[in-house]
């Protein structure tokens, strides 16, 4: 129902203005997407004989110290570019599958994503060990032995566990659990072992070491779920408690139900593992071979770079320049 | 599970005074008082039977995952990954090509656009923001890692608002539409990230592309909202006018909702802003780059390093925050009367940024601008020794502010959250589901206590009720210290406004640092693992009440105000007598929303030592247990929707019973 004249006219050079808007916009889009597409192009071309090698770090300073070694090695001898991602630990299983993510230098096992990618699709490939040894176990305080001589194995635990009550324990002890990330079977352990422990979790990593460090800090008897390799072990002064001995069918695999007897042994010493994209892999780079011989000398020497990383606050391109540079005989065996 | 700014437009109900609390109250203890007794009479002897628990849907959900994971990698997967990763690419692309674009222009050049822009669309302040942001970033040695995020956060926003804003249009239009999507909408918010990282990652990969699809999970649904609620606000008899006049719906939704409701629009352009960047540091872990690494591997290697990328994301969140707000109240039609003179002042003023830019730009990249940063010269490290000393304080177990919080800890976990979570933990199963179930119909009505029944039986059968219950705990502890800070702090900003301005910026901080930048330092302040998870909970949920319990407040009709005064009333007794029950319906309104923002904290909160669902969450995510995680994730889903309802029944029966 139109009304007036002025009306109509007035809606004519509207609608002329927004036939104009649109033109503009329609323009602007081109633009945009030409941009994108010219853009995509230019990202696939790399000039040089090695290209760009992306490295994918994990959330520990252990991995950052892999992770800047490396790097320091492939540009400054071999002359690559290294783009280093940080995408957490299962999801990075598919970021080599799809060449997203070309090598992970400290792998410490996800059982069923190993046995899917590497095993199963072969899309991610098993490279060797890092030549560091991964254990997990449970550590107390050296200080705690003064007091507590018994505490060097579980057997000494036995009756004792009230040392460790904090008031979220009630009358029990407080066994300090790890990082949901991290492999653990330490409720059915302290249920195998009948210990009277109850299992309080200190959240993620990063959670767990302000917890534990504040508790020794204040030398107050703390007995929690804890490894090696790592960094804070340089000056933490930690002992680990002795548990019964493995045998075969020994499950390190908790949460999962399962018979209680099987968990009843240690936590297996296992090599961290080196992964590589399928892609990159079979991509020929000159990087490849020295990925492939990359290795610590001992868990000692990624526990000293991790060190200046954290507690020194050396940035990690210059903590890993200065490992380097004092260790030249194990990095040229990498590039032989 | 309305967001804070969307109930803007509901007009401040008047309340029926009458003592219905009082006998609810009773009635509650009452219930309360039977639970403890069964729980005393037989503690631990009933935990909830295998028999009514599915336990193979964790198991079905694995074969899921793993079968989608090798169809996925297979030597020719199928069309549909291909969509997905046609979609991931366009992503990646768009955002790639946003962040090479703020670095060609150079660090002054970006400065100037962002400055100018904020100067022309939203005033002086909001230049001023823009300006402090930009020098935030390069004077912490961040740049390139803010410009990163900003990029990701520029896509993010935008594809989250083409989604979002048609979607939110038709909920306006259409009841049916509405009552369809706000349950999946609930889900969106409510399902922690955590739980679908996996399947992203699995459909686009990871990078960019994926970071953005999980950040749009979340920011959609306050854009969806927010619409449907200002097209819902627009007064009915002026689209009856229009309908009069001849206009189609289309006309009558082009020419007359949408330019009345763009406040609205605008304001959800805000809040999808701020939602997105509260995802930063979770889309990293999948790849999204920028601050989300940097406060991620802080965490891990430098934790004033962490602290740093936390200030620069506060600071990027609060200058869109300011300008955006600029932007929509400079749109409001009621305040915009322009004349044909100001409006050709106004383009030449566009016309003159522009080229402001243009110039800058040019004279930046003639001048070599590009090439001064990155530089050395900025103040990173002198702050990082600065926050260092800070955190070293902290740290330190022997200083007094230890051991304040850590006996104020140890108090709440011994007498408040140690005794409900045996309680909750160890009474029979039956009489706490019929206990919460008599609660909910006590305290709104049937239909939620049915939806509770519902939803706990849930978590019963879904195996979750022990964790559950020591979530649930958790959140009844939290929920409850946050509404007591929220209302105390509410009631006091809206009697002061110097108060107000002071709790604005901390409100702002507390919602937009990434949690886990603040919680770390609170580990260190205590020695037990429950107190870092319900403070953090508490932190990040009682500045949305204190919002909502303010504005109520402040928005009690100033008649009944005048009126109490006029009869003698003290400023004590009009704030008590009659401020604050007028404004029941905000703090009820404040308790629904603080039990949200405690329930999405929760994954959070198990990283930092409260065990529960969040922990499982956690390490579904962590461990690749995709169906423990989901399961673990429907469960504080079903929590959520429960006490959602309960919380929300009794605000709007009685919103119902008024109008």
């Amino acid at each position: 129902m139109r009304k007036a004249g002025s009306v109509d006219n007035k809606e004519g050079s509207m609608s002329r203005k927004v036939r104009a808007r649109l033109a503009l916009l329609l323009g602007a889009s081109l633009v945009v997407v030409a941009g994108l597409v010219s853009s995509g192009s230019a990202l696939g071309g790399a000039g040089q004989s090695c290209g760009t090698v992306t490295l994918n770090e994990y959330g520990w300073p252990g991995s950052t110290a892999n992770t800047y070694v490396a790097k320091y090695v492939l540009e400054k001898r071999l002359g690559c570019t290294v783009k280093i991602t940080k995408i957490t630990e299962v999801p990075s299983y598919q970021a080599m599958a799809d060449g997203k993510v070309d090598a992970v230098l400290e792998d410490w096992g996800y059982p069923d994503q190993f046995k899917q990618y590497v095993t199963k699709q072969k899309t991610v490939v098993y490279v060797g060990s890092n030549g560091l040894v991964g254990h997990i176990g449970w550590f107390i305080p050296k200080y705690l032995l003064k007091q507590y001589p018994q505490f060097k194995t579980w057997k000494g635990l036995k009756g004792k566990e009230s040392v460790f009550k904090t008031p979220e324990s009630g009358s029990q002890g407080t066994f300090l659990g790890g990082d949901p990330s991290f492999q653990q079977k330490d409720k059915e352990l302290i249920e195998a072992l009948g210990l009277d422990f109850k299992h309080v979790t200190a959240g993620g990593y990063s959670a767990e070491v302000a917890r534990v460090t504040q508790l020794i800090k204040q030398r107050k008897p703390v007995i929690f779920y804890w490894w090696t390799p790592e960094y804070l072990n340089a000056y933490l002064n930690l002992v680990e408690v002795k548990l019964p001995p493995r045998f075969k069918g020994c499950n390190d695999v908790g949460g999962g139900g399962g018979n209680l007897k099987q968990f009843r042994c240690a936590y297996a010493s296992l090599p961290l593992k080196k992964l590589f994209s399928k892609e990159f892999a079979q991509s020929g780079s000159p990087a490849v071979k020295v990925l492939r011989k990359f290795k610590w000398p001992n868990n000692e020497a990624q526990n000293l770079v991790g060190k200046w990383i954290t507690v020194d606050k050396l940035k990690p391109e210059k903590a890993a320049e200065r490992w380097v540079k004092a260790n030249p005989a194990v990095v040229n065996a990498w590039l032989k | 599970m309305a967001t804070v700014a969307s109930e803007a437009v509901v007009p401040a109900p008047v309340v029926v005074h009458r003592p219905w609390w009082r006998g609810k109250i009773v009635q509650v203890a009452g219930i309360v008082a039977l639970m403890y007794v069964a729980y005393r009479l037989w503690p631990l002897e009933y935990t909830w039977p295998p028999r009514l628990q599915w336990n193979a849907l964790t198991g079905h959900l694995d074969t899921f995952q793993t079968w989608l994971i090798d169809e996925r990698n297979a030597e020719d997967p199928s069309v549909v990954f291909g969509l997905f990763d046609a979609f991931a690419a366009f992503v990646d692309n768009l955002v790639a090509w946003f962040d090479r674009l703020l670095l060609w222009l150079t660090w002054v050049g970006t400065t100037a656009a962002g400055v100018l822009l904020a100067l022309r669309f939203g005033g002086w302040r909001a230049a001023a923001w823009a300006a402090a942001a930009f020098a935030t970033f390069a004077l912490t040695g961040l740049w390139p890692e803010s410009m990163q995020t900003l990029a990701l956060m520029l896509a993010a926003v935008g594809l989250s608002l083409l989604v979002g804003i048609p979607l939110g249009i038709y909920a306006g239009l259409s009841d049916r539409f509405l009552k369809a999507i706000t349950p999946v909408l609930d889900a969106m918010q409510i399902v922690p990230a955590f739980a679908y990282l996996i399947p992203v990652v699995v459909l686009f990969s990871v990078g960019p592309g994926a970071a953005v699809v999980s950040t749009m999970i979340y920011a959609i649904p306050p854009a969806v909202r927010i619409t449907a609620l200002g097209i819902r606000g627009v007064p009915g008899n002026t689209v009856e006018a229009a309908n009069s006049m001849g206009a189609t719906r289309g006309q009558a939704l082009s020419k007359v909702q949408l330019p009345l409701s763009r406040r609205a629009l605008l304001l959800g352009v805000n809040q999808t802003i701020m939602f997105a960047l509260s995802m930063v540091v979770i889309a990293g872990l999948i790849g999204g780059g920028g601050l989300g690494d940097v406060v991620t591997s802080g965490l891990t290697t430098n934790d004033a390093l962490a602290v740093l990328g936390g200030v620069a994301i506060v600071v990027m969140a609060m200058a869109l925050d300011r300008s955006t707000e600029a932007v929509a109240d400079r749109t409001d039609p009621t305040r915009r009367h322009l004349t044909e003179a100001r409006r050709k002042r106004l383009r030449l003023a566009t016309v003159a940024t522009f080229a402001g830019i243009g110039l800058t730009v040019a004279l930046a990249k003639a001048l070599g601008a590009a090439a001064i940063y990155p530089g050395t010269k900025t103040a990173q490290d002198w702050l990082l020794t600065r926050i260092d000393a800070v955190l070293d304080y902290i740290k330190d177990p022997a200083t007094i502010v230890f051991s304040i919080t850590n006996s104020v800890a140890t108090f709440i976990v011994v007498h408040l959250v140690q005794p409900l979570l045996q309680f909750l933990v160890e009474a029979p199963w039956f009489t706490t589901l019929a206990g919460v179930t008599a609660i909910a119909l006590v305290v709104s009505g049937a239909r939620p206590a049915v939806t509770t029944f519902a939803m706990f039986t849930a978590i019963g059968v879904l195996g979750m009720w022990e964790p559950a219950m020591e979530t649930f705990s958790q959140v009844l502890v939290a929920t409850g210290l946050t509404v007591l800070i929220g209302v105390a702090l509410g009631v006091w900003a809206a009697e002061s406004n110097a108060v107000s301005k002071v709790l604005r910026p901390i409100n702002d901080v507390l919602q937009t640092l990434p949690q886990l930048v603040y919680i770390i330092p609170v580990v260190y302040l205590t020695s037990i693992s429950y107190v870092a998870g319900i403070a953090a909970s508490v932190l990040y949920a009682f500045p949305a009440v204190v919002r909502l319990v303010e504005r109520g407040v402040r928005d009690v009709a100033p008649d009944s105000v005048e009126a109490a005064s006029a009869f003698g009333a003290t400023r004590r007794q009009v704030l008590g007598k009659v401020k604050i029950p007028l404004a029941s319906d905000a703090v009820m309104l404040g308790v629904n929303q603080g039990i949200i923002m405690v329930l999405g904290v929760v994954v959070i909160a198990g990283l930092v030592g409260s065990a529960g669902l969040g922990y499982l969450v956690a390490q579904g995510l962590q461990r690749g247990q995709f169906g423990l995680g989901l399961v673990a994730s429907l469960a504080i889903l079903a929590m959520g929707i429960a006490l959602d309802r309960v919380t929300q029944a009794g605000r709007r029966s009685r919103k119902e019973g008024i109008e």
